[in-house]
């Protein structure tokens, strides 16, 4: 019995001196991440992406040999995505412990377009920029009055996705698609053709992308702008939602499995061709190339139908801004370098090449050299080049502008977990199921 | 000298002692940060400025809806927890420990496992075995009874029936594992004589197991009852999110993310705790009355 | 006589089928536990996206199943495999130090707060018990912001001080340990104060030993609790290098995209360390130690 209790005693002794004989030797760790020479202004900046941490460190480095006399030294943290919001959060509320450069998504900026936004004023580092990027971009990271606090990282334009060879297996152009009208008499055709065995597409109940399309395309917004009242009583969102109730009843479309399509189970219906097309932003590319890299050669993009010709028919939809904090020693040179990092040409064929992304400086849509670079796996997994189609857009002006406000959230919310469920589940009235949401959102507001 | 250290070593002295560092941490870690968090639900916090707004946060609360929703559900997944995660691990346990049971070694560790493993991924098999689609094992077994397939997280009772299924598989191990150290504090001579005077089975169970092993069991259910009011994790695993349809999964912590965190109202997320604080508090104290734990048991 | 015999017969025949039947709920139940665990461990065995696009499966077909996770997760498969699998490690290390060290000083100090509250009479007593209970029922959520500038202004920011001290004080590890030596005679004490022991001394001496299965029962949850633990090592740390597994695996799920492979790998490799700790302290969960000290 004393043996045991000694024994017991002696593991928790050595287990105990472990981790102090463990921590004599950590000054060995090398996985933390700074670039650029020490005596170089240090910053600390923080993302959610290992990937775009990566994409910073490049663009550091860069950075230093272009500017012998703004030498910078960064050092780069990864956080989970929700929690690194959270902790952002709390370092602007405690007024210490905030980075000086940090990845906000655009979900998270209405918490700080307030008047005492603890961020700093970008709107000189990006001027030299302005004028080739997509405004509304700029738009959507920034306060009512027009300061920008938050530097772009990609459009994230709607455009269709279309499982070409499917279509194709039945007989069916989906090409010649301009209108709601057109799209809905593929799918009748597509219903008869695969006696109802495939869907032209899935309706979100988890998702507002389509909301959102609806909108861009009538010039409606429904959080009402940076100063207007939310509005979700819209016609054009109606429309969307009794067209797609319609595709519901008629057997066209199905509801997405679990909510949307960028889940789990909607990458099984996309690569079962269960669902022959969808809208979807321009970076839903990377999980065809991620999760679905048998879908090479199948599918193709194209623009999104509208309801009458001449429409807006892209929308800039998820994102994240790049923020530079007050608490920061430097945040000029910060910004600085974050609008060059983000938007120049150096740090755009990054984004474009390694991340993926439609980039925002939409002068570089018309740039061959930079575009169509057959080596960038997008320019070869699908059927047409991604910037043929954003060209296209950038030719007919076609992306509209829905603003993230304080509402946003709430909205977006009440929408997901209710609204779109009881229209598209339980079948409730349009206009009741919208105007309950009305109620909240005011009520919400008081 | 001698005097202190006579006094350090008293029979008075010593528990004092005994309970300081408690205190400590009670004054710092504990007392200042919950005086500034009930401070915080009169007031509204944006960055650097704080005002005063009275009792309006409460105010607000009472009319909320999502809220009234929030602590529907979680006093009913309190509730379902109680009722299922008390007795079943306890009669796993007193099983367990019976020498009826081969193998013991491997249940209890293939039962400890689910608490282990990473939220991320078994909140991700969990959703992919109650998916809506008809491949998912659910909707299999459903297809197999002869049932069509369900839309499992999408109304309340059966995504209800996940939720729990998930509790049940994440902490029954558990739970168990403290009802079998309970059980091991049970002095085995207790039982030979029982047997001697000739109780069965059930009668040891009712008579012996049950009121000897109540100081555990007072134990589980008082942190049962806090774990269920504050349940988040397991809404959140389920739904990838804090978002379920017509908040079916919505909590009280999922609330107060929402209002906290998701929108810097930090303000009105402190009243949202300040609420849960207090119905957790008022329950346990009245169980702990009702089962005499405040007062030590002279046996 | 006879009878009798014929009796015990008969009850050792009913022994068995009952003891079969027991041993078969067992095992169903636990067929239904590891079920999701089994698929998880086998899609481990598989490219990540597959788990995505077929779902769950328990898919035996060993052709079809690869080492590259793992061999990705120990840094052999070329590519960003050497840093990725540098920074799991360091994850996973900080992690066991954070995990052991949470766990030792944790049960000690409620052990003796424990002892404290449970074995003597004294003013205050009552109160202190409801304070125990109080900090069980305030959502940590609420005393975050404030508990994190109180960190800060301690500069103990950034440090494993910083994750360990707010939570040392763990009120449901000195509530159970109240519990269970209210189970204990306290006329141990007094006969040890007989034999000239001093409060302190039996405290480690006396009731330490009988407490054991306490110990184990406690070690076991604690360590699972501090390995699981996010929120709080989350806000507290600020360099990538101190980060833990849970934290670092988190890291790996992005709005734009998951890193599958590594994720499923990594957590069922995660799962170890703390089955480890099970394996061990459960040992010391011993029948009847009260009965032995007692007798003793």
């Amino acid at each position: 019995m004393k043996k045991t209790w000694l024994s017991v005693a002696m593991a928790a002794a050595v287990m105990a001196a472990m981790p102090f004989a463990a921590m004599a030797e950590e000054g060995e760790a090398t996985a933390v991440t700074t670039v650029g020479p020490e005596d170089g202004t240090h910053f600390e900046m923080w993302s959610f992406v290992d990937a775009h941490n990566e994409f910073y460190g490049k663009m550091v480095e860069l950075w230093n040999e272009q500017n012998p006399d703004k030498q910078l030294n960064v050092t780069f943290s990864t956080y989970p995505y929700s929690d690194m919001h959270n902790k952002l959060m709390m370092s602007l509320q405690a007024g210490s412990g905030a980075p000086d450069m940090c990845d906000v998504e655009i979900g998270q900026f209405p918490n700080y377009t307030g008047d005492d936004t603890p961020l700093y004023a970008l709107n000189d580092a990006l001027a030299p920029y302005e004028a080739d990027c997509v405004t509304s971009r700029l738009d959507v990271y920034s306060k009512a009055d027009g300061t920008r606090i938050g530097v772009p990282t990609h459009v994230g334009a709607s455009v269709m996705y279309w499982n070409a060879e499917l279509l194709e297996s039945y007989g069916l152009d989906y090409k010649s698609v301009k209108t709601w009208d057109d799209y809905t008499a593929l799918g009748e055709q597509l219903k008869e053709a695969s006696n109802g065995e495939v869907f032209l597409t899935s309706v979100d109940t988890g998702g507002v992308d389509w909301m959102w399309i609806a909108m861009a395309e009538y010039g409606d917004d429904w959080t009402g702008g940076p100063d207007g009242e939310p509005n979700v009583e819209l016609d054009s969102v109606k429309k969307m939602m009794t067209m797609q109730k319609q595709w519901l009843d008629d057997g066209i479309a199905m509801i997405s499995t679990d909510g949307h399509i960028d889940l789990e189970a909607g990458f099984k219906n996309v690569s079962e061709g269960k669902v022959a097309s969808f809208p979807k932003a321009m970076w839903y590319m990377s999980r065809f190339t991620n999760y679905m890299p048998e879908m090479e050669g199948k599918y193709d993009i194209t623009t999104i139908p509208v309801f009458e010709e001449g429409q807006k028919y892209s929308v800039g939809i998820g994102g994240t801004g790049t923020v530079v904090t007050e608490q920061s020693a430097d945040p000029a040179l910060a910004a600085e370098f974050l609008a060059w990092a983000k938007l120049s040409k150096e740090g755009e064929s990054y984004i474009w090449s390694v991340l993926g992304f439609d980039v925002c400086n939409s002068a570089l849509w018309f740039d061959d050299e930079f575009a169509f670079d057959e080596s960038n796996q997008y320019n070869t997994f699908f059927r047409c080049k991604p910037y043929e189609v954003l060209q296209q857009i950038a030719n007919d002006d076609a992306i509209g502008t829905i603003y993230s406000t304080k509402v946003s959230p709430t909205l977006n919310d009440y929408m997901c977990t209710t609204t779109l469920n009881e229209v598209f589940e339980d079948g409730m009235d349009i206009d009741e199921a919208l105007a309950e949401c009305q109620e909240y959102l005011e009520m919400e507001l008081m | 000298m001698q005097k202190f250290k006579k006094l350090f070593y008293s029979q008075k002295v010593a528990p004092f002692v005994f309970v300081l560092p408690f205190v400590l941490s009670l004054l710092i870690f504990w007392a200042y940060p919950l005086i500034s968090g009930i401070v915080m639900s009169f007031q509204d916090i944006s960055f650097g400025n704080r005002t005063f707004v009275g009792t309006s946060h409460y105010v607000k609360l009472a009319n909320d809806k999502f809220f009234r929703t929030a602590v529907l559900n979680s006093v009913e997944y309190m509730a379902l927890t109680l009722l299922l995660m008390i007795p079943i691990p306890l009669v796993l346990a007193v099983m367990m420990e019976s020498r009826l049971t081969k193998a013991k070694g491997v249940w209890k560790v293939i039962m400890y496992i689910p608490a282990l493993t990473s939220v991320v991924i078994s909140g991700m098999l969990f959703r992919m075995m109650f998916s809506e689609s008809d491949g998912s094992q659910m909707n299999q077994l459903m297809i197999a009874l002869g049932h069509t397939p369900i839309a499992w997280l999408k109304t309340k009772w059966t995504a209800w029936i996940a939720l729990l299924l998930l509790c049940m598989w994440r902490w029954t191990g558990v739970n168990m594992l403290y009802f079998v150290s309970g059980l091991k504090a049970i002095d085995n001579s207790i039982y030979e004589s029982a047997d001697i005077d000739g109780a069965n089975a059930r009668q040891k169970f009712w008579y012996l197991t049950l009121p000897l092993i109540k100081p555990t069991t007072i134990y589980v259910i008082t942190i049962s009852v806090y774990a269920g009011l504050s349940m988040f994790l397991e809404s959140f695993m389920l739904w990838n999110g804090n978002s379920s349809p017509k908040n079916i999964g919505l909590t009280i912590v999922g609330y107060l993310y929402k209002r906290g965190i998701e929108k810097n109202d930090l303000g009105y997320a402190c009243a949202v705790g300040m609420v849960l604080m207090v119905i957790a508090l008022a329950i346990n104290v009245v169980q702990l009355i009702a089962t005499g734990t405040f007062k030590r048991e002279e046996s | 006589m006879a009878v009798n015999k014929s009796n015990q017969k008969t009850m050792e025949a009913n022994h068995r089928g009952l003891s079969f039947l027991v041993t078969l709920l067992f095992a169903v139940l636990c067929f239904f536990i590891a079920f999701p665990l089994l698929a998880g461990l086998l899609a481990s065995f598989r490219p990540g996206r597959e788990l995505v696009q077929n779902g769950l499966a328990i898919n035996w077909d060993f052709k079809t199943m690869t080492l590259d996770n793992y061999l990705y997760l120990f840094g052999l498969a070329g590519g960003n495999s050497k840093i990725d699998s540098a920074k799991y490690f360091m994850w996973y290390k900080n992690s066991l130090i954070l995990t052991i060290l949470t766990v030792v000083l944790t049960l000690l100090v409620c052990y003796f707060v424990a002892y404290g509250l449970t074995m003597y009479k004294f003013r205050l007593q009552g109160f202190l018990f409801f304070m125990v209970i109080a900090t069980m029922c305030v959502p940590f959520e609420i005393l975050m912001l404030p508990l994190y500038q109180e960190v800060t202004s301690l500069h103990i920011i950034n440090t494993r001080a910083g994750v360990i001290l707010p939570g040392l004080c763990a009120a449901s590890t000195i509530f159970f340990f109240r519990q269970y030596m209210q189970g204990l005679p306290l006329e141990l004490l007094d006969a040890a104060r007989i034999d000239g022991c001093t409060e302190y001394g039996i405290s480690v001496r006396i009731m330490m030993p009988i407490t054991k299965p306490a110990f184990a029962s406690m070690a076991i949850l604690c360590a699972m609790g501090s390995w699981n633990n996010m929120l709080w090592p989350m806000l507290v740390f600020r360099d990538t290098n101190k980060f833990t597994l849970q934290i670092g695996l988190n890291t790996l799920l992005t709005p734009y995209g998951n890193n599958y492979d590594l994720l499923i790998a990594g957590s069922m490799f995660g799962i170890i360390p703390i089955l480890v700790i099970y394996l061990i302290f459960q040992k010391y969960l011993i029948d009847g130690m009260t009965a032995g000290a007692v007798k003793g």
